[in-house]
């Protein structure tokens, strides 16, 4: 038998923890929650049609969506993508069986930004597709999409501009993915500023890349910029004579073996 | 049912194999007569243990003749050729809701000689039919023929009727009839069919028996319950990858793949594909579904190349007559050739589309989409976007629409660095229409340069890009790379070719007597008829 009682009352716990910020007292929670809903007989894929499968149903979304909420405040990426997958069944499945989630809008904007923090761009767009039209004109997907539009577009300084103002954000929750994606947007610029510049005083750099000029000198030592003596950076090249090893050799044998292979087997 | 045959006794005779064309405005040939004839195809095709010409010619014929099903001659066509001890037939009757015509007027009196003399006469008509039949023609009730004038087409005999072909093909064409129809009836005459072909193993009943898989997941489809027809159609594909089923495993991998793709699933489609093992011989038609199904998952992962070439290759080999196949093709072939940083020619989304005006109304969209990418405005685009959005979201490609908005400012940019040796980089924000963000023109074009999209340097001081010059194309491997991709894709297509030719499968031996030369002779015209043929759609 379901026990419903302990499970909800052990599930508004949790919430208030996790609002309160406990991180240690949600996570204790978390654990006993899971447990109980492990034997609600009314979760997919068994689907038991029991007296209070409503019930159950929603107290294990609820578990889930908390478990991911916690997962992502905490920055603990791996377990947000498995609380994730665990509550798919119940946003995909279960649509018609309980009324829709307050929360399903900000978890898939969450998951949505994890992907992309990932750099999973695929999984990104995979994963954009499955969201119903409803939650996709929601607030949090359209953050997603329009983070991953400006990726794309190299539209960085919003990107850095957005990381900087956390008030922007939809929801404190995307913090802690914002931060790294800042670090990621950083890199980009570096490789965008290296070949798009034949020269770029240190000032500018740490302009362009949104950080301090100290690291900047960072960067630029690991990814080996030539300075120019004034704390400025070089990045035209020398040019080389032609030399015999540009000729692709090996690409070229290999085509011109198989157009003769390919011939000779024509009868 | 007299009434209506116009043939006469004499005539039968001089009916050879011109009875399958189907353009012959002389001869007022029944479908019943058609049905007859496919079930007696049947019984040849179990006898030769799965020859596949045979079932082929049957479901061709099915498919041309489909349109002049009516309840009436289904229902006569089901009394004829299923036996009375058959547990489908009554169901099939009652589905298929029409009443029998009427039987005819007494015979004649006739000795049973002359009958089945007559049987036999009539049953020359179909040349194969003479060795299989010999005198076993009996009389059933339609068989009675009333005047000289009138003459029943022959109905099949009891081993005929034994058969489980007989009793397949009775499923598919009540199932086709009730399609047509748009009787909701169909789905669960669908199930029922599926139910009674799972008892039989029978590799004979493959062909008919994918098709009635095909239909099963349409009637649903049409009725909005296609979810529910997803764990069925997985068991089905256990059971066809079991026996070694490959037209069954085929179809149902399409019929998948399509469930998937119609909710948006694109990543358990790709996981199935990935899976399952593809069957080696495919026809035609199942691989353009397949490449069609496959484009549109590579497109939505990214990987626009292979979307191209799967969606291309569908488009080449779909039939002519797959008219709105096409004009789908089209719509995902432009938007991922966008994606790909080509702009389309103009048309190729106007004058040479097959399907006349209804079509290019339809491809409005894209077409105007591919004239604000081409721009590079970025305006135009977001209104062109905003325009159709209900067109791009019935085709499901909005998202993909999305993502064009960067090729939009790609190009654009192209084109300013084409245009100017050195432009201020307000200037460039301005004509792209990127607005006033500051800062983020450098970063736009810092990365159009960072991939090669357009070949430039800042000068961040004086914010301004200087475009180089252009470099002497010829003296890089491009033409070598272009070169090379038209050779290999020659190539390719002789393999393809060689690997696609059929040969007849037994040559008879011997140039022994006339009869048996013109035996053999026969069978390789028919031979080449049904190849010929093929290029018809005759599916679907």
């Amino acid at each position: 038998m379901a026990d419903i009682a302990t499970a909800k009352k052990t599930l508004d716990a949790l919430k208030k923890a996790h609002n309160s910020g406990d991180a240690v007292k949600a996570a204790s929670l978390l654990g006993t929650l899971k447990i109980a809903v492990s034997s609600f007989p009314a979760l997919p894929p068994v689907f038991e049609q029991t007296k209070t499968a409503a019930d159950e149903l929603s107290i294990a979304r609820d578990t889930f969506e908390m478990a991911v909420l916690h997962a992502v405040t905490s920055g603990n990426e791996a377990a947000a993508e498995r609380d994730h997958a665990q509550l798919r069944p119940f946003y995909v499945d279960c649509r018609g069986l309980m009324p829709d989630s307050k929360l399903e809008p900000l978890i898939t904007g969450l998951n949505l930004t994890r992907l992309l923090v990932q750099n999973r761009i695929a999984e990104f767009h995979v994963e954009l597709e499955t969201v119903p039209a409803r939650v996709a004109d929601s607030a949090h997907v359209a953050h997603a999409v329009a983070l991953e539009s400006d990726l794309m577009e190299g539209a960085y300084g919003k990107i850095l501009q957005a990381s900087m103002t956390p008030d922007a954000l939809p929801a404190k929750e995307y913090a802690a993915f914002m931060a790294s994606l800042a670090l990621t947007v950083r890199e980009e610029i570096a490789a965008c500023i290296e070949k798009a510049y034949e020269s770029v005083d240190a000032a500018a750099a740490a302009r362009l890349m949104g950080c301090a000029p100290a690291d900047v000198a960072a960067v630029a030592s690991k990814r080996g910029w030539r300075g120019d003596g004034n704390g400025g950076f070089l990045f035209a090249e020398e040019k080389k004579a032609p030399s015999a090893e540009d000729i692709p050799a090996h690409e070229l044998i290999n085509q011109t073996l198989m157009y003769a292979k390919e011939m000779e087997r024509i009868v | 049912m007299g009434a209506d045959v116009e043939m006469k006794d004499g005539d039968k005779k001089k009916e050879t194999k011109e009875e399958e064309k189907k353009d012959e405005p002389v001869k007022a040939l029944d479908v019943l007569e058609v049905l007859f004839e496919n079930v007696a195809l049947l019984e040849k095709s179990a006898a030769s243990k799965g020859e596949p010409r045979f079932v082929a010619k049957v479901l061709r014929q099915t498919m041309a003749w489909r349109k002049k099903l009516t309840a009436q001659k289904l229902v006569d066509f089901l009394l004829a050729s299923l036996d009375d001890s058959n547990p489908s037939k009554q169901s099939l009757v009652d589905l298929a809701g029409g009443e029998p015509s009427p039987a005819p007027p007494p015979p004649k009196p006739a000795t049973p000689k002359r009958r089945s003399s007559r049987g036999k006469k009539q049953t020359e008509g179909d040349v194969d039919m003479v060795d299989a039949e010999g005198g076993e023609t009996t009389a059933t009730k339609d068989d009675t023929a009333g005047d000289a004038n009138a003459i029943p087409p022959t109905p099949p005999t009891p081993a005929q009727n034994a058969l489980p072909e007989t009793e397949a093909y009775s499923h598919l064409l009540v199932l086709l009839f009730l399609l047509d129809a748009n009787d909701p009836e169909c789905k669960s005459a669908s199930v029922a069919a599926l139910n009674r072909l799972s008892q039989f193993n029978r590799r004979t009943l493959d062909a008919l028996q994918a098709r009635i898989v095909f239909y099963y997941s349409l009637a649903h489809e049409r009725f909005g319950e296609l979810a529910e027809v997803r764990p069925s159609l997985l068991a089905l594909h256990r059971v066809a990858a079991l026996r070694f089923d490959e037209m069954g495993q085929e179809t149902i991998l399409n019929l998948l793949m399509r469930n998937y793709l119609h909710y948006n699933m694109y990543d358990q489609a790709e996981k199935l594909r990935s899976k399952a093992q593809l069957p080696a011989s495919r026809s035609n038609q199942q691989q353009c579904r397949y490449l069609y199904y496959l484009g549109r998952i590579r497109a939505i992962q990214l990987e626009y190349s292979d979307a191209k070439e799967c969606l291309t290759q569908a488009h080449r080999k779909a039939p002519k007559l797959a008219k709105g196949f096409a004009l789908e093709l089209t719509k995902w072939i432009t938007v991922v050739r966008l994606l790909l940083g080509e702009i389309p020619e103009k048309k190729d989304l106007t004058t040479a589309v097959s399907g006349g005006a209804a079509a290019q109304r339809a491809l409005l969209p894209y077409l105007e989409l591919t004239a604000a990418v081409r721009l590079g405005d970025l305006e135009k685009f977001r209104a062109v976007q905003e325009a159709h959005e209900a067109a791009f979201r019935a085709d499901k490609t909005t998202n993909l629409v999305t993502r064009l908005r960067r090729n939009v400012i790609r190009t654009g940019l192209r084109r300013v660095s084409l245009a100017y040796s050195a432009i201020s980089l307000d200037d460039v924000a301005q004509k792209l229409g990127l607005g006033e963000g500051d800062g983020d023109v450098e970063f736009v074009v810092a990365k159009a340069i960072r991939d090669g999209g357009i070949d430039a340097t800042i000068d961040h001081d004086a914010r301004t890009m200087h475009s180089s010059d252009a470099t002497d194309v010829y003296s890089t491997g491009e033409p070598q790379a272009a070169f090379h991709a038209r050779i290999a894709f020659c190539l390719d297509t002789h393999n393809e070719a060689v690997k696609a030719m059929r040969y007849p499968d037994k040559v008879k031996k011997g140039k022994g007597d006339g009869e048996r030369k013109s035996a053999k002779d026969r069978d390789l015209e028919e031979l080449a008829m049904h190849i010929m043929d093929e290029d018809e759609m005759d599916e679907f």
